[in-house]
């Protein structure tokens, strides 16, 4: 089974109901107070694997990483063990102020050492591999000499930490980019991707007629990036795959049914893998 | 060439400066419409930390409305930007900027309400810890209680204000139009504790001893040097109530003399 994004809203219709999901991701900067939340969290984590997915670490950030948040991440992950740990490719601060957003990364050599060095001390300091997120991105640098996919891989191979493939940015960069999907999973090490993320995605017109796809989370997953997940389980297999949804949130019910979507496209290779050993 | 710092200083400067085209120059003009590509992460931005405001400033934001608050809520963005990953964080400086925000100069009693919006999502976020059982005491020798220091629970917090700000929050939250219209606005001084209990925040009031005697107490001052002479019952009944709301976390016997 899949998992869903964990989010305040289901906290408790998890709790009551114990919905039958395989585990939870949930976004660490939420958990880092006391009080209900993490109270919750500690609950739901005696039932069910949790992974800790982060928004604010900016490990794109040119001036290195924030030492007193990335105090709270490892506390955090001493206190929830989670299964996985990963992050973004991107950055979120400057000049020591966050901005609250994945904001894009111009990918040039440069910027290659600062992630290397950002993820080698992540990982130092929580004393395991993390992964790192492919993103969503609505502009391209005219700096760029590294195409995505080659980026991540070398990241990877430079530092030793996996890949999280979202399938439903990498749509949504194809759209905004014009790359070709299937050349991109293929660019991508079968053996360091390690997890899927699927999200729906919204489509906005500019005013000189073209389109953005934009990554919002806020609806069912696309057709078209369902199209584009069952290729990539063909390619990294029936890796642990999780459900997000972050903007107009349905009861938790939606959720699962996404995740049901998910298990069955994941069992068809499944078989079809088992098949063709036999074949 | 633009180092990579560069870059990131310019667009974080765009992001936050309605207008200001310094990000523009980095991005590449082939595609389409860059300077409306750029905006959709300005309004991202936007949205995340004016929601993360009117998260921690809910009565605020009822009493100005929304419209006024997203102005002024984008205004202090620009002026403070978060220096802070973790948004629960972000915002304290939210109170004394609407003071002193010329829009808001008619409703004098809206930076006290601020003051104890911040104060009591600081008690909701703040670490869990058990409180002090109200009969922890019982045990001590007769010797030892001016010398006990107690060490306050991690969620409470004392605020002083002009205006009856714990009044208004709570009739704001509850959507009471009556009980916030009969509410009289005189300029005074009042003093809160805020907590978090199992029920969630809790508002109560203080007289001005009791406020200063709360203040020595929760900053670990011994009892001995506490205790007046003149109004010992007060003073004993203040701490019976602290210790029943469970307001301490523990407490310590300091050695010898001196303390």
């Amino acid at each position: 089974m899949p998992g869903i994004g964990l989010r305040f809203q289901h906290h408790d219709a998890v709790i009551a109901q114990r919905p039958r999901v395989a585990w939870f991701e949930v976004h660490s900067e939420n958990y880092m107070g006391g009080g209900a939340a993490i109270r919750d969290l500690e609950t739901i984590r005696r039932d069910y694997p949790v992974s800790l997915h982060g928004v604010g670490l900016s490990l794109g950030g040119a001036e290195g990483l924030d030492a007193v948040h990335l105090g709270r991440l490892v506390r955090l992950v001493e206190r929830i063990e989670p299964g996985l740990v990963s992050e973004h490719l991107s950055w979120s601060v400057s000049e020591g102020h966050y901005l609250g957003d994945l904001l894009p990364l111009p990918l040039t050599e440069e910027a290659l050492d600062v992630v290397c060095d950002n993820v080698q001390r992540f990982q130092d300091a929580v004393r395991r591999r993390i992964l790192l997120e492919n993103p969503s991105n609505y502009l391209q640098y005219r700096h760029s000499t590294i195409p995505e996919s080659a980026f991540l891989s070398m990241v990877a191979r430079r530092t030793g930490c996996g890949i999280l493939c979202d399938v439903n940015n990498i749509f949504v960069n194809s759209a905004n980019h014009g790359w070709d999907a299937q050349a991109y999973l293929n660019a991508l090490p079968p053996d360091d991707v390690k997890e899927l993320h699927l999200a729906g995605h919204a489509v906005k017109p500019l005013s000189n007629g073209a389109v953005v796809l934009i990554d919002d989370h806020g609806s069912q997953v696309d057709a078209a990036v369902w199209e584009l997940f069952g290729k990539a389980v063909q390619r990294f297999g029936a890796l642990p795959t999780l459900i997000e949804w972050d903007t107009n949130i349905p009861p938790l019910a939606a959720l699962l049914e996404q995740a049901n979507h998910a298990a069955a496209i994941l069992l068809q290779s499944y078989q079809a893998l088992a098949h063709g050993d036999l074949t | 060439m633009a180092t990579l710092r560069d870059i990131q200083r310019d667009f974080a400067r765009s992001l936050l400066v309605p207008g200001d085209g310094a990000a523009l120059v980095h991005i590449a003009d082939d595609l389409a419409g860059p300077a409306e590509r750029f905006n959709i992460y300005r309004n991202n931005v936007a949205i995340t930390l004016v929601g993360a405001l009117r998260l921690v400033y809910p009565a605020v934001d009822k009493l100005v409305g929304s419209d006024f608050f997203d102005g002024a809520a984008r205004a202090f963005i620009k002026r403070y930007p978060p220096r802070t990953a973790c948004l629960d964080y972000y915002g304290d400086d939210f109170p004394d900027f609407l003071a002193v925000f010329p829009p808001a100069a008619t409703l004098a009693y809206l930076a006290d309400v601020a003051r104890l919006e911040w104060i009591a999502h600081m008690a909701l976020h703040a670490p869990d810890a058990p409180a002090l059982r109200p009969d922890a005491l019982t045990n001590l020798a007769a010797g030892e209680h001016d010398r006990v220091r107690f060490v306050p629970h991690p969620s409470v917090r004392l605020l002083a204000v002009r205006y009856p700000a714990d009044a208004i929050w709570r009739a704001v939250l509850d959507g009471d139009a009556a009980v916030l219209g009969g509410i009289a606005l005189k300029e005074e001084p009042r003093w809160l504790v805020v907590q978090r209990q199992a029920s969630g925040v809790v508002v109560a009031r203080l007289d001005e001893d009791e406020a200063s005697w709360s203040d020595l107490l929760f900053s670990g001052v011994a009892l001995g040097q506490i205790m007046p002479d003149e109004e010992s019952t007060r003073f004993v009944a203040l701490l019976a109530d602290h210790l029943a709301c469970g307001r301490f976390a523990g407490f310590d016997v300091a050695s010898g003399a001196g303390v």
